[in-house]
């Protein structure tokens, strides 16, 4: 893959990441919130993905599958936060 | 010749995961109501998350690509749970926003006599 595009879509996702930061900032409620944050986690795999490839290095996917993983586990607890009132 | 492809083909795969995601931004900002902004945070969290994960197979290298793919395989798993979570939260919310914690009612016992 040629380094020139990998540079473009690194800056290209660090760019979504910060309109997915004020997206965060924007969001009034608490489920707006959650989703913001997911859908940011998302985006900051894609970036860690992309750096992997820049880089040639393989360690930041670990990095990635662990944040993944993280987010899974808080969306669905914060989730049932909001229904419930307490998170289990 | 190969190379070439294979350079042309990672690159499409790459900018359309990331105009994927540009879409989806672009209707998170745009839109006010959640379940709106669910379907367009589907967009992110789904196709755009696996197309640029799929172009690990551009890169050759045998770790990065296996490590790709299983996040890949997470994902597709992962996502349409939690986007159904934050759905069904905002749906009970919206139903009854002044129910006690569980709102599930009281089942009778099998032989029709109710267990209080």
């Amino acid at each position: 893959m040629p380094e020139i595009v990998l540079v473009i879509a690194l800056g290209w996702t660090t760019l979504l990441v910060v309109a997915g930061g004020v997206l965060l900032l924007r969001a009034d409620d608490m489920l707006h919130r959650i989703l913001a944050l997911d859908m940011l986690v998302s985006l900051i795999i894609v970036l860690l993905t992309i750096l992997s490839y820049l880089n040639d290095v393989s360690y930041y996917l670990d990095a990635a599958l662990a944040l993944a993983l993280l987010s899974f586990t808080a969306t669905l607890v914060a989730a049932r936060y909001v229904i419930r009132g307490r998170p289990f | 010749m190969l190379d070439a492809a294979v350079a042309v083909l990672s690159t499409g795969f790459l900018g359309l995961g990331l105009l994927l995601a540009t879409i989806g931004l672009y209707g998170l900002l745009r839109q006010r109501e959640i379940f709106v902004q669910l379907h367009a945070a589907g967009l992110i969290s789904g196709p755009a998350s696996l197309l640029v994960l799929i172009t690990s197979l551009a890169t050759g290298r045998a770790e990065i690509i296996t490590s790709a793919l299983l996040i890949a395989a997470f994902v597709l798993v992962t996502a349409p749970l939690s986007s159904h979570a934050v759905g069904r939260a905002a749906l009970r919310r919206s139903q009854a926003p002044d129910e006690p914690d569980d709102p599930v009612p009281e089942q009778p016992d099998h032989d029709g006599v109710s267990s209080r």
